[in-house]
């Protein structure tokens, strides 16, 4: 049985789909990714699988529960966690403090039962050591793991990233991507990637959902979609612009 | 914990001299300055609990003590109910008023729940001049009765009041409840995300910060024996925001400080008569200025991270 079903998801600002008649299923396990260019919905299919926005239309079925209509935080215990496009962390807080926010909506445990969780977690994101630093002086780098503990910390079935390798070097992508295979791996999470970034991306994801303009215009293997008419087409155009690589998202 | 230790000998001190100050200068006066502060200090910590830590600004703390002076005030002459029974009764009203402000407002982003607050404590105000017939309009209601008679067991009573409050709501801020608190200041969405139901935790902390401020209201009614308008006036709401400020906000034991500390500024100005608004308002510009992020909280931290490390 899938773990995640999207069915016929319709949203629209006005006279404009942000996300049409999107359809698509997610096994337990898999490592998925959404590729599309700016505008094209991923955020907003992120923001309405976890609730932030009511859709107008179509199925969202999670663990056989449907999603549609239930608040953000109501997904979030069901099992989904999320991190943004932009690296939110609290400010004012320990990076430890952090992680443990993040799992205080899930969890009951004592205080120093979820202290060890929390640095059990920064530990196996590479934060060692940094578990008592104010937030505020974390390098983007390390915000990005920590974005990544946080989302950990809820225990989730599924993860979502926006966008996880946006703003970092080479080397840092490298590392981070082998984050999120090991946890991948180790506790069998299945997850789901908006990511501009492809090289990186099309190593670590197994299958790949196209969207453009809201609507699902491929979907396959890395090497299918790269091949892919309507995906060269969306992201080229007929004309000649080039594909900016690394472009901020809408 | 060196620190801990420091932090306890710190408030041990702070309540001692509070305690002494009145018995070594015997003065009316004083024991009722004192008293006042007190009183300022419940008003003071309870907003900081909910708006200090969640960042959502009360513009109308006024409106709880209010409801709260009034509560007791009614049920004191009119059915001559105990004075102890109108405190239980008055934080009871107060968190109905922060429930029926806080439910639909602390939903919504932006300024709403500001203002609602203050157009709240406006609207009460105006509430009780037009039924002048039942509240007393401008006169108030007097001849309320003291809770204890004798003036310095009424001021330890209240001092006893505060220091309760301020341990409660200090513990609660120190526990995984003020650290969701302190992360909805950052970011609710992110709350959200983590499983958090950030409307249920904003509209809790202003029910129990609405309790407080009520407690407060109906131990000032027993205090003055009578209760006016004036109670909802905004600048009672911006007071309160301006001792927060001053005693460092989201750290609970601050605006204590502040609230002492303004109140006596206020009584020791008395005798510049004209200028006294003048050199207040000046102090606190400065204050606030060169230390924006308060006096007495910052200063304690310095205190502590100088001499706490010592074994």
């Amino acid at each position: 049985m899938s773990l995640l079903e999207v069915e016929g998801l319709d949203k629209h600002f006005g006279g404009l789909y942000a996300v049409r008649n999107v359809s698509f299923t997610i096994d337990k396990g898999e490592i998925v990714g959404i590729l599309g260019p700016n505008g094209a919905g991923k955020t907003t299919l992120y923001n309405l699988l976890t609730g932030f926005i009511a859709a107008d239309r179509g199925r969202i079925v999670f663990n056989g529960q449907s999603l549609r209509g239930k608040p953000p935080h109501r997904i979030a215990r069901l099992g989904i966690s999320r991190t943004f496009q932009l690296c939110r962390p609290f400010v004012g807080m320990t990076v430890r403090e952090n992680v443990i926010v993040g799992a205080l909506g899930t969890a009951r445990g004592g205080r120093a039962d979820l202290d060890a969780r929390a640095r059990a977690l920064l530990a196996s994101v590479g934060l060692a050591g940094k578990e008592d630093v104010a937030v505020d002086v974390l390098s983007y780098g390390d915000q990005r793991r920590l974005e990544i503990a946080r989302a950990l910390a809820a225990q989730p079935t599924l993860l979502l990233l926006d966008e996880p390798f946006a703003g970092l070097g080479t080397g840092e992508i490298g590392d981070l991507s082998a984050l999120i295979r090991k946890v991948h791996a180790e506790q069998g999470l299945t997850v789901l990637l908006i990511e501009h970034k492809l090289r990186e991306f099309m190593r670590l994801v197994q299958r790949v959902i196209v969207l453009d303009f809201g609507e699902v215009i491929a979907r396959g293997t890395p090497e299918e979609v790269v091949a892919h008419p309507a995906v060269i087409e969306a992201y080229v155009g007929r004309g000649n612009e080039p594909m900016a690589e690394g472009a901020n998202a809408a | 914990m060196a620190g801990k230790r420091l932090d306890l000998a710190g408030a041990t001190a702070f309540v001692a001299l509070m305690v002494v100050f009145p018995l070594v200068f015997d003065s009316r006066y004083l024991i009722g300055v004192l008293t006042v502060s007190a009183i300022y200090g419940i008003w003071a910590v309870s907003w900081d609990f909910m708006s200090g830590l969640t960042g959502r600004e009360n513009f109308g703390h006024s409106l709880f003590i209010g409801v709260g002076a009034y509560t007791a005030g009614f049920l004191n002459t009119l059915l001559g109910v105990s004075g102890w029974w109108n405190l239980p009764a008055a934080m009871a009203v107060a968190v109905i008023f922060a429930l029926v402000i806080g439910l639909p407002t602390l939903r919504l982003k932006g300024p709403y729940f500001a203002l609602a607050m203050l157009s709240g404590a406006v609207i009460m105000q105006r509430l009780v001049l037009i039924f002048w017939e039942q509240t007393g309009g401008e006169e108030g209601i007097n001849g309320i009765e003291p809770l204890i008679r004798s003036q310095l067991g009424f001021y330890y009573f209240v001092l006893g009041v505060l220091v309760a409050i301020t341990v409660l709501l200090l513990a609660l801020a120190r526990s995984h409840w003020g650290l969701v608190l302190r992360a909805i200041r950052g970011d609710e969405a992110t709350c959200q995300a983590a499983g958090l139901n950030v409307t249920f935790y904003k509209i809790a902390s202003l029910a129990i910060s609405a309790a407080c401020a009520g407690a407060g209201g109906a131990i000032y009614a027993h205090y003055q024996l009578q209760v006016s308008p004036q109670l909802f006036a905004v600048v009672t709401s911006i007071t309160i925001i301006t001792m927060v400020y001053v005693g460092g906000m989201a750290s609970i034991y601050g605006p204590v400080g502040g609230a002492i500390l303004l109140v006596l500024l206020t009584e020791l100005l008395r005798n510049f008569g004209e200028w006294r608004l003048m050199i207040y308002s000046c102090t606190l510009i400065l204050i606030l200025f060169f230390l924006p992020h308060g006096l007495i909280a910052p200063t304690w931290q310095r205190f502590r991270s100088r001499f706490g490390r010592r074994p």
